[in-house]
């Protein structure tokens, strides 16, 4: 017994230092970012280089972050600084009490436009998470293969016809889109034309509200192009998933995809020299920009370090801060931050000049409608299938509300 | 050695050296914890968790809830049926192919003028020995035309470039043929090893009796064989109903296309681990109400099947 008490003490006496020597404090972040890794780690170096606050990155696979974040936070381990998705997903967690409140937060008010805090807003106006960054829904295409065919830059609906019907005659594949993962043809392919038809922010409430019927003109016509579209899609796209879609791009042997602003990264890895347009316009349509609020910075409740995790959250709010972040930060991810941020890799700039002089909206069924996830995706499947028309698809989309 | 050990004599009756009451608990004690901490516990714990709501901080009891979702709610009980009657279709393909095959395989591998059969033995094993993932992605790859067309057509046979895994028609076959493929070795092995505890003097006898080979396979070597497909029959059908590595390399969680190819397993990681895309929170109390509904449909299944093999023996 002594000699246990013994040995105990003396380890005791040999962690004690240790401890006390831990310099500074270690804070921990949750992500579904898996594939930033290497970039955020970088960022987070700099953050200690600054601050001398160490933040170690614990990212978890995307499909499964939400339902380990909840565990997590439910068990009393979650991160102490953590990526917050948009909307009721993350107000959810902020209701459960696991998040702080950062209205307070200097700068946070000041910095960012309404439109970019709403998504990370609570019932009562205050704010869980600090804006991160947002995601552009674009069409990449492939210069040299335009370039070769005479193809000019749709803007459109026709002209973007047109040239899907010239690139056909030619032999090559126009659209690389497919089914397979069964949610870009979703999140990339409809929701990015969705604006150019339904209008930006406030149009979309309407449709929330109820003021306008989800099957009205506009969607049906929405309906109608997309279904126009698939014929352009490559063979046995029912099989192609995005990872193909994206690959089939890169490697030369589609002209066009539509994918989100963050698969630029791959897109210059297989060295494709690349180019973004915005989806094209429908006759009569007002151009419109699907420019998605994907992450935001939350705190967690019960960190130790509660100073530590508003100090982050404040720097991420500062335009030094968002700089040093879209430093290092992959491409295609932009800062929402109202300051002036210079992108290095001067594509990514483009894709954000797209917005300009364009209605900007997140994706169509985010803010308020998620349920509606489903029910369209499934009509979207049977549309380019061809087993149902736009306007049955439009009508049972709506009776699902 | 201690003579007096030899020589005391073994007494019967009161006070035996046999040790009186349950002495056979301490035998079976180890096992009965390990059994009952990682098996009955948790298992007990997850139809507790079936009656409950909510995640771990927020559990709230609402009695038999999720089991009336389960069954009454029309997105819910229409997941859970189609996932249902794809299980069983998944079953039969592998009951008919692997059992087929198998005795197929093994009675050529059996015989005794066939050189070689260790390496074939090998080549049919090989598969069993491969990750999962790993295979379905490789023919996630194969089965797509986008990559694999452009080689079928240059070998003239252009008409197998289809989209297999993306026709709600096709996919659940060809996912049910890869996995067939994959796990062909095991029932194998075993139909090898029931053919070679036939009785030689057996087939020297019919054969002397003037049967044939054929008759000698069909009257002789098969009974004798059957009682390994009931075996087979559960070892597939529990593995079956929990099947979901393949699903998910190659097709999604999901099920894709349309639910087409969603099991058992699959409805169970989207309601009750990962949640459904794009909200991603699960429900563990409606997952655990599947899981335990289809515990009790294999007890059912798994029962039987034991009882009448073991009267065949």
């Amino acid at each position: 017994m002594k000699k246990t008490l013994a040995i105990a003490l003396c380890t005791l006496l040999l962690l004690a230092p240790a401890v006390s020597l831990a310099d500074g404090v270690q804070l921990t972040m949750g992500s579904w970012r898996v594939d930033d890794s290497v970039q955020v780690e970088a960022m987070l170096a700099k953050y200690k280089e600054l601050s001398g606050v160490e933040i170690v990155f614990q990212p978890t696979t995307s499909a499964q972050y939400n339902s380990v974040l909840r565990m997590q936070l439910d068990a009393g381990t979650g991160p102490d600084l953590m990526y917050a998705r948009s909307y009721e997903t993350g107000r959810d967690l902020y209701e459960a009490g696991f998040l702080v409140d950062v209205s307070g937060i200097p700068g946070v008010k000041e910095n960012f436009a309404p439109s970019s805090l709403e998504p990370w807003q609570n019932t009562d106006g205050s704010l869980f998470a600090v804006p991160f960054a947002a995601v552009s829904q674009v069409i990449y295409y492939d210069k040299d293969i335009f370039a070769e065919q005479g193809i000019e830059v749709p803007y459109t609906w026709d002209e973007f016809i047109a040239a899907c019907d010239k690139l056909l005659a030619a032999g090559i594949t126009p659209i690389a889109n497919g089914l397979g993962s069964n949610w870009d043809i979703l999140e990339c392919v409809f929701l990015g034309m969705l604006p150019n038809y339904v209008g930006g922010s406030e149009s979309r409430a309407l449709y929330e509200s109820g003021e306008k019927a989800l099957n009205d003109e506009a969607f049906v016509k929405a309906y109608t192009d997309f279904q126009q579209m698939t014929k352009y899609f490559p063979e046995g796209f029912e099989s192609i998933g995005n990872d193909d879609a994206v690959m089939v791009f890169a490697t030369g042997r589609a002209a066009m995809v539509m994918d989100g602003s963050w698969s630029c990264g791959t897109n210059d890895e297989y060295g494709a020299n690349w180019g973004t347009m915005a989806f094209p316009v429908p006759e009569g349509g007002e151009a419109a920009m699907c420019f998605h609020p994907d992450m935001a910075i939350a705190g967690n409740s019960i960190s130790q370090y509660p100073d530590e995790v508003a100090a982050f959250l404040e720097w991420i709010a500062t335009p030094e801060g968002a700089q040093i972040v879209a430093d290092y930060l992959p491409a295609g991810f932009f800062p929402m931050i109202d300051a002036p941020i210079t992108f290095k890799n001067e594509r990514v700039t483009e894709i954000l000049a797209l917005n300009e002089g364009r209605v900007t909206d997140a994706r169509f069924v985010w803010p308020k409608l998620m349920g509606l996830y489903n029910p369209m995706l499934e009509q979207l499947n049977a549309l380019a299938r061809g087993e149902t028309t736009p306007q049955a698809a439009a009508d049972a989309v709506a009776a699902a509300k | 050695m201690d003579a007096r050990a030899i020589t005391r004599p073994i007494r019967r009756g009161g006070g035996s050296i046999r040790p009186s009451g349950a002495y056979w608990i301490w035998y079976i004690l180890p096992a009965l914890l390990v059994y009952a901490v990682f098996m009955a516990y948790p298992m007990l714990d997850s139809v507790r968790l079936s009656l409950y709501e909510g995640t771990t901080g927020a559990r709230r009891f609402v009695g038999v809830a999720n089991y009336v979702k389960l069954f009454t709610d029309a997105v819910v009980s229409q997941r859970f049926w189609n996932a249902f009657g794809n299980t069983w279709v998944f079953f039969a393909f592998h009951m008919l192919l692997q059992n087929v095959l198998g005795i197929f395989f093994a009675h050529l591998l059996t015989n005794r003028t066939m050189r070689g059969s260790g390496i074939y033995q090998s080549i049919i094993f090989i598969p069993c020995t491969i990750a999962v993932l790993v295979t379905g992605y490789m023919f996630k790859m194969m089965l797509n035309p986008m990559w694999a067309g452009p080689t079928l057509k240059n070998i003239g046979l252009a008409f197998l470039s289809r989209p297999w895994l993306g026709e709600r028609s096709t996919a659940l076959t060809v996912i049910s043929l890869v996995s067939c493929w994959q796990w062909l070795g095991i029932p194998t092995m075993m139909f090898v090893a029931g053919f070679q505890g036939i009785d030689e003097d057996l087939l020297e006898a019919a054969s002397i009796e003037g049967a044939n080979n054929w008759h000698q396979f069909w009257r002789i070597k098969l009974p004798l064989v059957i009682p390994v497909v009931g075996m087979i029959a559960i070892l597939t059908f529990v593995s079956n109903f929990n099947a979901f590595d393949v699903i998910y390399s190659m097709a999604t969680p999901n099920g894709s296309p349309d639910y087409a190819t969603d099991l058992i397993g699959t409805l169970f990681y989207r309601y009750g681990v990962a949640g459904e895309h794009p909200i991603g929170i699960p429900e563990p109390g409606l997952g655990a109400a599947v899981s335990t509904t289809v515990f009790a449909m294999l007890l059912c299944g798994v029962i039987p099947t034991l009882r009448a093999t073991r009267g065949k023996e």
